[in-house]
């Protein structure tokens, strides 16, 4: 696993455009992985911090490997950022939603229905909604936001993945938050 | 996003003095106030404490992640593009494949429902077959139905259908969980209908109609019905009919509990919109009696070719019937329709059971011929207009069981006396009969026996009811004996014979036969009951007589017209029959009635009116000493025959019993003062309950020594027929000794003697008998 998801990174930094498609699937998987093979070694009622989950799984994955550069790495945590995202999402989802779609049986959403509380699972939707729309008016801000908060890479790290001076990050982040936030508090 | 917005922002924010920035915001946005006011609203919202974005986002618990590993397939797609579709959530799992939520990129930023069809069968047929049906989809509009965008195919060859992503749950899941009233769910149901006549207005046939196609959400509070998968069973379903994928298909469409007896028949028989019809009425079934027609688990286990059967040839119960057969869940099934289980029963026997089966024909000819036209007779059904669908005629039912079984009945003699007689229930009886047996040979022997009882017994009664009418009373009487033990469980031989025991004026026995055949279901608000709540009042048949008033209590809560003064006044004949509500009711649709006579009429009556009832001089042609006025065959005499003076009595014996005495006293002594009325005796007990009642003792006791003095006078009259006065009919006299005896303990805690001429004329009837 580790040697293939290198192996995709390289590819990307070679310019292989086709190859970062493959890499989100990777990761997601891993994180998903990683988190309950975690969690067979922990008390049941334990949380796991999706941003720990996240460097663990760098670790594991390409930590290892000197040869990357912060490029190749802003790749990793880039796939990461979506990926834990989405994981996040759909356990809000299924929270929230109830069975739809025809004649699909639920694919056993009731295990777990009670993993993100009610509340959490509301606004983590609704950031979800404003961070989607933020996406259609600038994507690299939206990227901003997702490296940063669903990995909890420092001002420092993100600036040096999306070289950028940190000063910029600062700037873009707290324009990106207070956009967010307006936007949640619109729709509300 | 506005550039010179974040600039704004930027700089407003690096001066941190008020002022300051105040003077900058001027200066910077100058007239532009919307973009002032979109900073502002930025600066606000970076002002505010606890932004989500502070803290690390939310943990992941266990049960999250409990299922990661299994979960394989759906992490090799998640993320990954099909067509301009990114998929983003796996939410479903059916027979033919997986649904996504996916986010359309062009030409709209949208999420959508994607549906993946399992790979291997014939993908591009059925695009094709899409493709052939796509632009009457695409012409498809309707607020109730979810739209279909899209189709195409996988990189690895899977066919996929795109649409508009639905939240909601299955329509029946909905409705029990909101627990909606039958009203409600007919609405609801209502909207379904509209939906499925516009896609077959046109040219869509769904050919899957159930209640996970039929999804319900709320907006605004209202639930609202959306009908999924328009045209995509025939883009996957349709060029399955060769008999080695017929198998695939069931497993495909998943349930063959909504599947028409053509579908199901795959004889390539064209499938129509009729067939979207049948799975309507399974639908609108499921709605009202909390079950399909056939059993989920005996049609899903039993073999392929049972199951055909099943579908093709079994007559389903009528859904009040199956109601009670669901044992417990019946409770469940009625608490979330909010009622009690008889209640609800009652409430879909009737009208709600022929809609029901008027879409579940099993020939397609005799079913609604439209969508539209099943929403309308709903509607009918909601507006208490008569509807369209009947209970198929005895004729139609007979013919069709004994083609379909072959037997030879003697079907013309059942058939012809059947009708003559209107039993209609023998029919079912013996249907239900057939259901119940697992053992075919074993029910068709007993409808064979079942059958020719019927015969014999109507050959019986017949016969009894000639020789009575020639005064032999002997033969008569043993002729309906051997009618009743002919058929001693249907109450249509108990009810003759009671007819003919009140005939003779033998009461007690009457009263016995109509207890029998009220204990057998018999139908008490035809004019054959009336009459007979007071009967059983007086004899002291309570279990029967709780019955007969319950079934009234029923009709009135569920605000059903009531058709006739008789049936109002059934309920009166004791001060406990009815709840108070009831009672109230009743008073209420008296006084209203009475109004309505005394309207006049300038200019001729209007459309639909009878003529204004005659006053009492009429009445002596209604006193005959056969049971009640009325002919052989129970045919009704409408309350509109009942004279003023008549309905005046009723409407205060009503009062009476709902506690408003002073209106009680003055419809009666209304009542009292029309002398033409033969039974005009029948007002004096009430009025000496409702004077007891109001402390005017006087009034009291003369009333009751009047009524006292009716009750011989119209006991005489009974027993010398030819006399100078025509006898009373039989229900007044019988009402007017409960009602009496009612006052007698009232006012003076002793019970009254029974007329001793009730005695002379019972030896006279037995002396005649043997």
């Amino acid at each position: 696993m580790s040697s293939e998801v290198t192996q995709i990174l390289n590819q990307i930094e070679s310019g292989d455009r086709h190859a970062a498609r493959q890499l989100l699937p990777l990761v997601y998987q891993e994180l998903r992985r990683l988190a309950s093979q975690r969690m067979l070694h922990e008390k049941s009622s334990h949380t796991l911090q999706p941003t720990a989950l996240v460097h663990e799984a760098f670790l594991r994955l390409v930590g290892g490997e000197d040869s990357l550069s912060w490029d190749g790495r802003g790749h990793f945590f880039a796939a990461a950022a979506e990926a834990m995202r989405r994981i996040l999402i759909e356990s809000a989802r299924r929270r929230n939603t109830e069975k739809r779609g025809g004649d699909w049986e639920r694919a056993k959403l009731e295990q777990d229905a009670a993993m993100i509380d009610a509340e959490d699972s509301e606004t983590l939707l609704a950031l979800d909604e404003a961070l989607t729309k933020l996406e259609s008016e600038d994507a690299d801000l939206a990227r901003l936001v997702e490296l940063r908060y669903f990995t909890g890479l420092t001002v420092d790290q993100t600036a040096e993945m999306l070289d950028v001076s940190p000063r910029t990050v600062k700037r873009n982040w707290a324009y990106a938050r207070a956009w967010l936030r307006r936007e949640m508090e619109g729709d509300s | 996003m506005n550039p010179s917005e974040r600039t704004i922002f930027f700089e407003a924010l690096n001066r941190v003095d008020p002022a300051a920035r105040e003077a900058y915001l001027n200066n910077a946005c100058g007239d532009d106030v919307a973009l002032r006011a979109s900073v502002e609203a930025l600066l606000v919202a970076d002002d505010q404490p606890d932004n989500l974005l502070d803290r690390p986002p939310v943990a992941l618990s266990v049960a999250m992640l409990s299922d990661a590993d299994q979960s394989a397939p759906r992490v090799d797609v998640i993320g990954s593009m099909i067509g301009p579709y990114r998929l983003m959530e796996q939410i479903g799992e059916g027979g033919f494949g997986l649904v996504y939520v996916a986010q359309q990129e062009q030409p709209v930023r949208r999420n959508v429902a994607l549906k993946i069809v399992k790979p291997g069968s014939g993908s591009k047929e059925i695009i094709a077959r899409f493709e052939a049906e796509r632009q009457a989809v695409a012409l498809m509009d309707h607020p109730n139905i979810a739209r279909v965008f899209d189709a195409g195919i996988t990189a690895d060859g899977r066919p996929y259908f795109v649409m508009e992503l639905v939240r909601g749950v299955p329509i029946n899941e909905f409705a029990d969980a909101h627990r909606m009233p039958i009203r409600e769910r007919l609405k609801l149901f209502g909207d379904v209908c509209a939906a499925v006549h516009h896609a077959h207005q046109k040219g869509v046939i769904h050919r899957d109609i159930k209640p996970s196609n039929v999804m319900v959400t709320l907006y605004d509070d209202k639930p609202v019905a959306k009908v999924i998968d328009f045209g995509i069973a025939k883009a996957i379903g349709q060029s399955l009919t060769d008999k080695t994928i017929y198998t695939r298909f069931f497993s495909m469409i998943g349930t063959p509990l909504y599947m028409s007896p053509e579908q199901a028949e795959m004889s390539g028989l064209d499938v129509d919109t009729r067939s979207d019809i049948y799975s309507l009425g399974v639908l609108l079934y499921e709605l009202l009696a909390g079950a399909t027609p056939f059993d989920r688990d005996r049609l899903e286990s039993a073999g392929l070719d049972e199951m055909r059967r099943i579908i093709r040839e079994e007559e389903p119960l009528r859904p009040s019937k199956r109601l009670t057969t669901l044992g417990t869940k019946m409770t469940t099934v009625s608490a979330s329709r909010r009622v009690e289980p008889k209640a609800l029963s009652s409430a879909l026997r009737g009208d709600l059971d022929w809609i029901a089966m008027k879409a579940l024909e099993k020939d397609r000819n005799r079913r609604y011929d439209s969508a539209a036209a099943m929403s309308l007779d709903i509607a009918r059904y909601l507006e208490q207009q008569p509807i369209e669908a009947r209970p198929p005629s005895l004729y139609y039912r007979i013919l069709k069981f004994s083609r379909r079984n072959r037997i030879a009945i003697a079907t013309g003699t059942v058939v012809v006396l059947s009708l003559i007689l209107g039993t209609a229930t023998s029919l079912w009886q013996m249907r239900n009969a057939m259901n119940e047996r697992d053992q075919k040979e074993l029910a068709l022997q007993e409808i064979e026996q079942f059958a020719v009882k019927v015969t014999r017994a109507h050959a019986l009664i017949a016969n009894a009811e000639s020789h009575a009418d020639s005064a032999q009373w002997r033969l008569a009487r043993m002729e309906f004996d051997a009618a009743v033990e002919q058929q001693p469980s249907y109450y249509l031989p108990w009810i003759s014979r009671a007819q003919f025991h009140i005939r003779r004026k033998l009461f007690s026995e009457a009263a016995d036969d109509y207890a029998r055949a009220i204990g057998l279901g018999a139908p008490t608000d035809t004019p054959q009951c009336w009459g007979v709540a007071a009967l059983l009042a007086w004899t002291g048949h309570n279990h029967a007589f709780t019955s007969l008033t319950g079934q009234l209590e029923r009709h009135l809560e569920s605000n059903n017209q009531i058709e006739s003064w008789e049936q109002l006044r059934s309920g009166l004949a004791t001060g406990d029959a009815l709840s108070q509500e009831s009672f109230l009711k009743i008073a209420d649709i008296a006084e209203a009635r009475l109004a309505e006579m005394s309207r006049p009429w300038p200019g001729g009556l209007p459309l639909g009116f009878r003529q204004p009832p005659p006053r009492a001089q009429d009445i002596l042609s209604r006193s005959e000493d056969s049971p009640v006025a009325r002919d052989r065959h129970g045919q009704r005499r409408m309350i509109e025959d009942l004279p003023r003076t008549v309905c005046e009595y009723i409407t205060g014996l009503a009062h009476i019993r709902s506690g408003q005495l002073e209106q009680a006293i003055q419809r009666l002594e209304q009542a009292q003062r029309d002398d033409r009325w033969p039974a005009v005796g029948l007002v004096h007990a009430p009025l000496a309950l409702a004077y007891h009642a109001t402390d005017q003792d006087q009034q009291a006791i003369e009333s009751l020594r009047e009524s006292n003095e009716a009750v011989t006078q119209m006991a005489e009259q009974l027993l010398d027929p030819a006399g100078p006065q025509r006898p009373t009919p039989w229900f007044d006299f019988i009402e007017l000794l409960q009602l009496n005896r009612e006052a007698t303990i009232t006012l003076t805690g002793e019970t009254p003697i029974i007329p001793p001429q009730l005695a002379e004329l019972r030896r006279q009837a037995l002396q005649e008998l043997n």
